[in-house]
């Protein structure tokens, strides 16, 4: 839907960055990315399941992650999440444009205090 | 479904549902008990379904939807099978006779010949009086053909009907003598055989080309057709080739069946008043139109000056005022672009606003479906689906149904086309092409398409509009749903309905009294029970013989049985016009030494008894009037314009170096049509014209008593009785000439006529269908009034109170409406005016007292009421 995608620009971008991040470690579902996310951030990013999914399907129309069904070790049918090289690739710019971004913020804060 | 199902799909549902399981197995690990896992699990997920609607938004969905809205389309379509059979049926109406209209006016306006490269073609036109463009004569074409630097080439055709004889088997057809270039110039292909050429031109042609529908009729496509003979009048020709299919002539609607080359006389070459010939050429790569234009208007004033050179002084005046145009012709020549275009666009125009109506009339059953199903909608938007998407699934609904509709309407469009096409022709040989072509189809498509938006936007947006709880929450108990908007829409779509009919009612009180006072125009002449007949011989006759065979033919019709009298006429009361001469009246005021025109006609002995024009003054010719006396009969008109009140007796005429002495005033008759007025007239006798062959007159004989078909036969067999080379040609009655001369503004009268009826019925039930709707929605209302002591009267005026708004807004909007497009069909119209007020009058009563009729059943059942079954239904 635009309206989301244009109500949360920096959000939804950031969201995509730490969903590639965390399939950038392997096949992975959905349940898990969320997991991953909490337990990575120390409980502080909550991922909603109204916008991961929309997310890991965006990414998935764009190319940058790769899914296929296969079955978990509990032995139910998932849906696995990998990264394309258009991903990586992706992954790479977003962290640079995201430290400088960061760096350039901190900067800010910092000379402002 | 199982298409959808490929191994890639994505299955979001699956997904969805896989992480909430997990969620679930997570807390039960961590030591909840399932259903409080299932609970906690539920409450954190929120609406799966809603989640699983934001992916596929972000996947794009057209496909899967699509297909997905079409099959519950189908499905609630066919679950409402009456209603779907309504709307389809009414929309294949509407789409259908647009679609036969634009089909015409494909065939008649915007179609090309099939030939190589039509829109090089153009035509040489001689402009007429009233700018149209006509018939030419030889020398400039000849001239043009020679001196246009433009053209790559030019022909000129020479067409009329002619009994054409195979196997001594005779068939009336319509030829064309064409010059030698015509195949070569149009870029026609023979499609067996060979077609003329330039080497065909000689004194004495032999090859003739047939049609391919000729061949097919006459031939059974036999290729040995090739090489047999077939005979016109005195001249006998051999087949040699057959045109391609696609080609039927020069002239959208008729159709040549026999082309042979063209011979004229040397003096018919030389005479450059003598304008028969059609004349067409191809321009040369890169040239236009306007080009050939001005180098005609110079190569033509050339022509002109060097023509009437060696014309008496009148007719040179006449040669320096005409004009010539090159002008494109694509379609070939068309005079029926200029006959029918003014009333093809009224009739597009009619059947648009019938379309518009029954739009407006399925919105407002779409209108009422989406209020019988609102409890559906609310369910649908309540588990997670968004608005827009109901309203694509509403639309895919309409959608279905135009789409339905035009399927339909395409189907009947082509037997419509065809009724239209005879209803124009109106006997006379029209052969238009009405099978659809692509763009008759766009046309149809794009129409569906337009009056799917057009139907279902407006109920679909109001369908999804307001609060979801109302609709859920026990309002389904009563069966009422919400009142105040949906009431204020359908009043509207009625009051909408009403504004199209008022229209449509306008437009059929405009065409048919038109038509009426047409009908009751003074024509001048009674003939009711007269019957006119042509004759045809192969042989030409001498003068002398000829006067003989003319008397002959009127002495044996009178004599037929039941046959009062019989005359006949050079040019036949409104046919389009009469000859016209100049006179120099003596001892008149008017004119004084210069000549007058006037409308000149030839007739026999007894015409006017004949024909039932009353003689004032005089008497009619008879057998003695022969050319050592010559004498001459006026109208009305021709005697208080050159006599003012004076005697016409015994006052002479001079034309064309004779004088006539006038024996006989007549009452005015109308020879161009009914609108038109009188032209001062002069009749000679026949006797008078020797040089004129039987073929040139029409036969008049009146009936003692009204005509039958019966008597076809024996006029026949008069007519061979005069003479064994004569055969009758045809023979109608006087009404059906008269009817002929009404071809446009019978048709406008008819069609308007049914659509207005048509307006008047659909906008009939919709005020009864909304108030039938209405009362039963108030019946607690109104029993709740009559227990407080409401009388019945006071009840139905509730219910007229609303029809009376409906009523004046749909006929304030409709008559505002009107006005601005009713002045287009002015020139159609006859004696009311774009904005009688007299026909807006009759138009607003006739609407008024239909709706209020449609209205009274509800308005009663309002007033029948009974207080306490009315109350005991909440």
């Amino acid at each position: 839907m635009p309206s989301d995608s244009q109500r949360s620009d920096l959000l939804q971008g950031t969201l995509d960055m730490l969903i590639l991040k965390v399939i950038a470690l392997g096949p992975i579902h959905g349940y898990a990315i969320a997991q991953r996310l909490q337990q990575m951030s120390a409980d502080v990013l909550q991922v909603q399941q109204g916008s991961l999914y929309p997310a890991l399907h965006r990414l998935e129309k764009r190319r940058w992650v790769r899914a296929v069904w296969a079955a978990t070790d509990t032995g139910r049918d998932a849906r696995f999440y990998t990264l394309t090289s258009v991903g990586r690739r992706q992954l790479d710019e977003q962290r640079e444009y995201w430290d400088r971004l960061s760096n350039a913020i901190s900067g800010v804060l910092r000379t402002a205090e | 479904m199982s298409i959808f199902r490929r191994p890639n799909r994505p299955r979001i549902a699956d997904e969805v549902r896989f992480h909430r399981d997990q969620l679930i197995a997570d807390y039960i690990a961590r030591g909840l008990t399932a259903d409080e896992a299932r609970r906690r699990a539920f409450v954190e997920f929120g609406n799966a379904n809603a989640i699983e609607e934001q992916v596929r938004d972000v996947r794009g969905r057209w496909i899967a939807d699509v297909a997905s809205d079409l099959r519950y389309a189908l499905r609630t379509l066919g679950r409402a099978p009456a209603f779907a059979a309504v709307a389809i049926l009414s929309l294949a109406l509407g789409i259908g006779a647009n679609t036969a209209i634009f089909t015409i006016i494909n065939a008649v306006m915007l179609r090309s010949l099939p030939v190589a490269e039509p829109q090089r073609l153009v035509q040489f036109a001689r402009l007429r009086g009233d700018g149209r463009p006509g018939a030419m004569s030889y020398p400039p074409f000849v001239h043009f053909r020679d001196r246009l630097p433009s053209i790559s080439g030019a022909f000129a055709q020479w067409h009329s009907e002619q009994a054409v004889s195979v196997d001594g088997e005779d068939e009336l057809l319509m030829t064309a003598a064409v010059t030698g270039d015509y195949f070569r110039v149009l870029g026609v292909g023979a499609e067996a055989g060979r077609l003329l050429t330039a080497a065909d031109e000689v004194p004495v042609p032999t090859a003739a080309v047939i049609s391919d529908a000729y061949w097919h009729r006459r031939f059974g496509r036999d290729p040995s057709a090739i090489g047999r003979s077939l005979a016109i009048r005195t001249r006998v020709y051999t087949i040699v080739g057959v045109t391609s299919p696609s080609f039927g002539g020069i002239r959208p609607g008729i159709r040549y069946d026999v082309i042979v080359p063209l011979v004229m006389t040397e003096s018919q070459r030389r005479e450059s008043t003598f304008n028969v010939l059609s004349v067409m050429g191809r321009l040369r790569p890169g040239a236009t139109v306007e080009h050939a234009n001005a180098e005609m208007q110079v190569i033509w004033s050339a022509f002109q000056t060097e023509a009437a050179r060696g014309l008496p002084e009148r007719a040179r005046a006449d040669m320096l005022r005409a004009r010539a145009a090159v002008l494109p012709a694509s379609d070939g020549i068309n005079p029926l672009r200029y006959d029918f275009s003014s009333p093809l666009f009224i009739l597009m125009g009619l059947v648009l606003l019938v379309l518009l109506l029954v739009c407006v009339n399925l919105s407002g059953l779409l209108l009422a479906r989406a209020t019988a199903r609102q409890h559906e909608i609310a369910i649908r938007l309540a588990i997670g689906a968004s608005r827009v998407r109901v309203i694509r699934q509403l639309l895919t609904e309409s959608l279905v149904l135009a789409l339905a509709g035009g399927a339909v309407g395409l189907a009947i469009a082509g037997w419509l086309g065809r009724l239209l096409v005879s209803l124009f022709a109106n006997g006379v040989a029209l052969d238009l092409d009405v099978t659809p072509d692509w763009s008759v189809l766009a046309f149809t498509a794009a129409v569906s398409l337009a009056v799917c938006v057009l139907a279902g936007l407006a109920p679909a947006a109001q369908a999804v509009r307001g609060t979801i709880s109302g609709p859920l929450k026990g309002a389904r108990a009563t069966g009422t749903p919400r009142v105040g908007k949906l009431g204020k829409l359908s009043k509207l779509i009625v009051a909408a309905q009403l504004a199209i009919s008022m229209m449509l009612v306008v437009g059929a009180t405009l065409f048919v009294g038109s038509l009426l006072r047409l009908y009751r125009v003074d024509r001048g002449f009674d003939a009711r029970p007269v019957i006119v007949a042509a004759v045809r011989h192969d042989g030409s006759y001498t003068p002398e013989r000829s006067q003989v065979v003319q008397a002959a033919i009127v002495d044996r019709l009178r004599a037929v049985p039941g046959v009062a009298s019989a005359s006949a006429t050079q040019v036949l009361p409104l046919s389009g016009g009469l000859w016209s001469r100049d006179v120099k009246v003596e001892g008149s005021a008017v004119g004084g030494d210069q000549p007058e025109n006037v409308g000149f006609n030839v007739i026999a002995p007894a015409y006017f008894a004949t024909l039932g024009t009353t003689l004032i003054a005089g008497r009619e010719f008879d057998a003695r009037d022969g050319g050592d006396a010559p004498v001459a009969i006026v109208n009305e008109t021709f005697a208080r314009a050159f006599f003012g009140d004076g005697p016409a007796l015994g006052r002479r005429v001079t034309s064309l170096d004779v004088t006539y002495t006038i024996v006989g005033v007549v009452r005015d008759a109308k020879y161009q049509n009914l609108r038109d007025g009188i032209i001062r007239t002069m009749y000679i006798p026949w006797t008078l014209r020797s040089e004129d062959p039987p073929s040139r007159y029409h036969f008049l004989v009146r009936f003692a008593s009204p005509e039958s078909a019966a008597v076809v036969a024996s006029l026949d067999r008069a007519v061979r009785d005069a003479d064994p080379g004569l055969r009758l040609r045809s023979a109608i009655s006087y009404a059906t000439l008269v009817d002929r001369s009404l071809v446009a503004e019978r048709l406008l009268a008819t069609l308007a006529g049914m659509f207005g009826a048509l307006a008047l019925l659909i906008a009939a039930l919709g005020v009864f269908g909304l108030l039938t709707f209405h009362v039963a929605r108030r019946t607690s209302e109104f029993g709740l009034r009559m227990a407080l002591g409401a009388g019945r009267s006071t009840l139905m005026g509730l219910v007229f109170r609303d029809v009376a708004v409906m009523i004046t807004a749909g006929v304030t909007v409709g008559t505002a409406m009107s006005l601005t497009v009713t002045g287009l069909a002015q020139k159609t119209l006859f004696g009311v005016t774009p904005s009688d007020p007299l026909v807006f009058a009759t138009a607003a009563a006739v609407l008024s007292a239909a709706a209020l009729l449609a209205a009274w059943l509800p308005a009663r059942r309002a007033a029948r009421v009974d207080p306490l079954i009315a109350l005991r239904v909440e």
